[in-house]
């Protein structure tokens, strides 16, 4: 075959400017790879499969296998041999490959010679950046204390990082999105009322009847949770979808309730109050297993059906058909916990309203139900927890969120940066976690950065929050590194009972400069004066003494082709001693409600329309923006307006808008309107995940509208101290004119 | 025999997996796609509001558009019966329809890269490759579009859409097999996306709801054959030509002239 990559393609994707120099001796400084005599493309001829990955495009963490030829991975699948996921990964997953390969990541210690928010980058050696990073933070930890310090981390490769700061280190200032702007509140809130963080752990693989409070699954994408859907729609379970927008869910509903955003609370407590007035509940299981039932009953007797329907703005028949429905298939109806859930700062109460609904239905431990796997259960080696005191833990401080998720509130520790009360935090590490883009008004961030003494971020890929980096660390992937055990059952679980035991192995080496957390960690810490306390010399190390754990290996692991199977064990049934609290005397006894309870959001200001952000199916939070497959699959993402609204500003399908928030924060970049039958007049809506501010990200610099950056006014959920984020206003700005959306 | 695709808009939901998947199984460019997956909707239908997905690829039409405008010199080619060993020899161009699994594919050692083949396609599933060329025969890419994944399909596995897809929304088999899976969705009333003016008999298949298949067939198919564009076809008779005299001056000053307009027109 006489087929030749063209130069063109070459230069295209290294920016390589020496033309002179023969094509084919030239290595690429952006790719690391010298351009190849023309393979004929296709994973099924010349690879070789390498088993043992886990993906992290997403925290899902799939079970993959890579293609490799000539030591490149060429594409991913699914493990044929998993019971999770499957042969199947989703499009995040496919496009591992343009991570891993994206000419923009980072390949090595790099050091800011301008300043936070404009960098001017300068290559180091690794030695020139650890000595500095050690010596920066040790000289906060000794001038402020360990409390100086605070931590920003995300992903696998964030934990033991993590953990040295907290145990060895002995700071609290430790804030992961993932609880404080995510699912934390939905975890303490499922705590407080059946005792166990819930996960995604609802059987909707054989429910009769599945209702989704927001979630909108199909945009929101991990496979086998995806899978346990569409098998429960497949076998005829009805779905319902509470959400003001026609989402991929509400496209496959059989009755979509268009509710008004912020009041889902209103909504299962009238549903509740309706099934107690009409003697629809299970009486039993609430006879055996629920507390408080008086109180409850008589704490939720406000909520009528037509109290309901004027608050959530839906048909009063609307809410007594759902209610009917969920009543007429009980217990077999899966209440799914829901995932991102903090919204408007009235949260946890809806998490508790979600559990007792589904304690009234007697759907816990059953086929359809809220039923949680038996998964195998693999020890953790880490670094030793240390003798630290509660003293400057800033929760504790301000006797305040007494159903905080793990780590401190977000806000308690950006108000203590700003104000320097009640104690200066002046260091800060930034793992994976791209804080400007995922916490609420990202001044306020701005602002707690520039008055650090030091900064560091380490991560795979430029982001909003590396330009704020003094030193900027590139790390490995997860596609070449050991990490991360993954453990499950069989997705479905009316199948035959299996367990799965599969950690993370690298399926290609390490590339440039780039390290593992282990590595990095270590040599902090041996510089730190902490050498004696390092659990593990390698990452390697750690997973094969965590698998010895249940006697296996990673060479035992390698011969079983990355995935150990075993057998499960049944997930239904209840414990003895599985209890719901339908009123939580201690919830009272801390000052807040004691039964679930609507706390109402702010109306929405004339003129404007609430913003309202969701998930992209082609994108994980705001960390796949720069992948050129995910980003050609959707450039941007569109503003969704109601039709009637959009026909009334003159706005047509394409037009490029921004947007401006009712504190007058403009949008940095634009997006597209999209014009819409399926979203409330009162509701505007974007994907979120999108408009980088990073130059350094070639292709995901502007595109679209980033939501973070109008999401400015702060709603703080009282129990927990997470970020509501959707009580923030918004107009829509066409050729610099501001529409008003009541006009 | 005769490759189908079924795609089950009940359970599609839109993902992109396969889209990504088919890219990185054969090193599409970022910019294009065999494989893609337009949103549509939410919208009224006479259904109901509705909202769907358009899982798009090369239909393996029984009549296919692209395949008489490819101006490639032709070849004697002898097709095998994989199952019964039984072989047929045809004058083809560098893109044919196989005439025992019903496949359309392209031979990218002839082709030129003028791209007449995609632009004659209603539903855009080819494109140009403009990152590889063709050396001996010169050109400014490759023509490229689904191939129903046969080197996959050949060695016993699914087409790379297929596997992956977690909602087993694609399914491919032989339609000519009244008992495939396939032909019990055709049975079920899985359709094409056909027109009057553009009814090439696509073997690419779509199944759903009332208001799913409305939104679907009244937004996204094609309703009119694309006109024969002269300057592609023209373009691509010229390079051979080129090729061979290596010299622009050889041509003549009316080829020379022809040429620059041409170019210029490229360049637009």
């Amino acid at each position: 075959m006489s087929i030749k990559m063209t130069r063109r393609k070459f230069l295209q994707t290294t920016s390589l400017a020496a033309a002179s120099i023969p094509l084919a001796k030239v290595v690429s400084a952006e790719t690391g790879f010298a351009p190849n005599k023309f393979t004929a493309p296709g994973s099924a001829v010349a690879t070789e499969t390498v088993t043992g990955g886990v993906c992290e495009m997403c925290f899902w963490r799939c079970n993959v296998v890579g293609k490799v030829r000539d030591k490149k991975l060429v594409k991913l699948e699914g493990n044929p041999k998993g019971i999770d996921n499957g042969t199947a990964i989703c499009a995040r997953g496919n496009a591992g490959i343009k991570l891993l390969y994206d000419p923009d990541r980072l390949k090595y210690p790099m050091k800011n010679i301008g300043e936070r928010g404009n960098p001017k980058w300068k290559r180091i050696t690794w030695e020139e950046a650890l000595d500095e990073c050690a010596t920066k933070l040790k000289a906060v930890e000794t001038k402020y204390g360990a409390h100086g310090i605070a931590m920003f981390p995300h992903g696998a490769s964030a934990k033991y990082p993590m953990e040295y700061l907290e145990n060895v280190i002995g700071t609290h200032n430790v804030s992961e999105a993932s609880f404080f702007q995510c699912r934390g509140l939905r975890d303490t809130g499922y705590m407080a009322t059946f005792g166990t963080p819930p996960g995604e752990n609802v059987d909707m693989a054989n429910a009769k009847v599945i209702f989704l409070v927001g979630d909108h699954l199909g945009e929101n994408v991990h496979v086998s949770h995806l899978k346990r859907y569409l098998k429960g729609l497949e076998n005829g379970a009805k779905l319902v979808v509470l959400d003001p927008r026609y989402s991929a869910s509400a496209a496959k509903s059989d009755i979509w309730v268009q509710i008004k955003p912020g009041t889902d609370t209103a909504f299962m407590l009238a549903v509740m109050n309706y099934l107690l007035e009409k003697d629809k509940y299970d009486k039993k299981f609430v006879g055996e297993r629920c507390v408080g039932f008086e109180k409850f009953k008589k704490g939720i007797s406000h909520a009528s059906l037509d109290w309901a329907a004027k608050i959530c703005d839906v048909p009063v028949e609307q809410i007594q058909e759902v209610a009917d429905l969920l009543a007429a298939n009980a217990p077999n109806v899966s209440i799914h916990p829901g995932r991102h859930v903090s919204w408007h700062g009235n949260d946890f109460q809806r998490m508790r309203a979600q559990g007792c609904l589904t304690a009234l239905l007697g759907a816990i431990g059953v086929p359809g139900g809220f039923v949680k796997p038996k998964g195998p259960k693999v020890k953790g080696i880490g670094w030793p927890k240390g003798e630290h005191s509660g003293e400057h833990n800033l929760r504790l401080m301000a006797d305040k969120h007494h159903y905080s998720p793990p780590g401190t509130p977000t806000d308690l520790i950006r108000e203590a940066c700003l104000t320097g009360k009640p104690y200066p935090i002046k260091a800060c590490v930034i793992w994976g976690q791209n804080p400007m883009q995922t916490i609420p008004n990202q001044q306020k961030t701005i602002d707690a950065l520039k008055q650090m003494d030091f900064v560091m971020c380490v991560d795979v890929m430029p982001t909003d929050i590396t330009m704020y980096a003094d030193i900027l660390l590139p790390e490995a992937s997860y596609l070449e590194r050991y990490d991360y055990i993954k453990t499950g059952t069989q997705w479905n679980f009316a199948d035959p009972h299996q367990q799965f035991i599969a950690p993370r192995m690298p399926l290609v080496e390490a590339m440039f400069e780039r390290k593992d957390q282990v590595w990095i960690t270590n040599e902090l810490a041996t510089r730190m004066g902490y050498a004696d306390k390092i659990p593990v010399k390698s990452l390697e190390e750690k997973i094969d003494k965590e698998l010895a754990t249940v006697n296996l290996s990673l060479e035992q692991i390698r011969k079983e082709d990355g995935i150990h199977l075993q057998p499960g064990k049944d997930p239904y049934g209840v414990a003895e001693d599985f209890e719901v609290l339908l009123y939580n005397e201690d919830l009272e006894d801390s000052g807040y409600p004691g039964v679930p309870t609507y706390i109402p959001v702010e109306e929405t200001p004339k003129g404007f329309a609430r913003l309202v952000y969701g998930r992209s199916p082609v994108h994980t939070f705001n960390r796949s923006q720069n992948n050129v497959w995910l980003n050609h699959e959707m450039p941007v993402n569109p503003v969704w307006v109601n039709d009637d609204v959009a026909n009334k500003l003159g706005l047509q399908d394409g037009d490029e808008v921004s947007l401006v928030n009712s504190e007058g924060v403009v949008s940095s970049a634009t997006s597209i309107i999209k014009s819409t039958p399926g979203i409330r007049k009162d509701t505007i809506y974007i994907a979120h995940g999108y408009g980088s501010r990073n130059p350094m990200m070639t292709a995901g610099f502007k595109k679209g509208i980033d939501d973070q950056e109008l999401i400015t006014k702060l709603a703080v959920d009282p129990e927990t101290g997470c970020h509501g984020m959707r009580n923030n206003f918004v107009k829509i700005v066409k050729n610099g004119k501001t529409l008003d959306i009541s006009a | 025999m005769q490759y189908g695709m079924i795609i089950d808009l009940n359970r599609c939901i839109g993902c992109h997996a396969c889209a990504i998947a088919c890219k990185a199984e054969w090193d599409v460019p970022a910019d294009k796609g065999r494989n893609w997956v337009h949103r549509l909707g939410p919208a009224k239908t006479p259904e109901g509001l509705a909202s769907t997905y358009y899982p798009g690829l090369c239909n393996h039409c029984n009549q296919p558009a692209c395949v008489d405008v490819c101006p490639a010199d032709t070849v004697e080619k002898t097709f095998t019966d994989g199952k019964t060993g039984q072989t047929k020899t045809m004058q083809v161009a560098a893109t044919y329809k196989d005439p025992f699994n019903g496949t359309v594919q392209i031979d990218q050692d002839r082709c030129l890269g003028c791209g007449a083949c995609a632009d004659a396609c209603p539903y855009s599933a080819r494109y140009v490759n403009k990152d590889i060329v063709n050396e001996e025969i010169g050109g400014e890419g490759i023509a490229d579009k689904c191939t129903y994944c046969m080197p996959r399909v050949e060695k016993g596995l699914q087409p790379a859409c297929v596997q992956t897809c977690l909602a087993n929304a694609r399914i491919f088999g032989d339609l000519d097999d009244p008992d495939s899976e396939v032909s019990q969705y055709v049975k079920k009333g899985a359709v094409g996306l056909t027109s009057t003016a553009v009814s090439i008999g696509p073997n690419s298949r779509y199944y759903g709801n009332k208001k799913d298949m409305h939104l679907l067939t009244s937004t996204s198919t094609p309703t009119g054959m694309p006109a024969a564009s002269l300057r592609r076809s023209l373009l691509a008779r010229l390079k051979p030509e080129m090729k061979k005299v290596k010299n622009l001056g050889m041509l003549g000053l009316a080829g020379a002239v022809v040429l620059k307009e041409l170019s210029e027109d490229e360049g637009k």
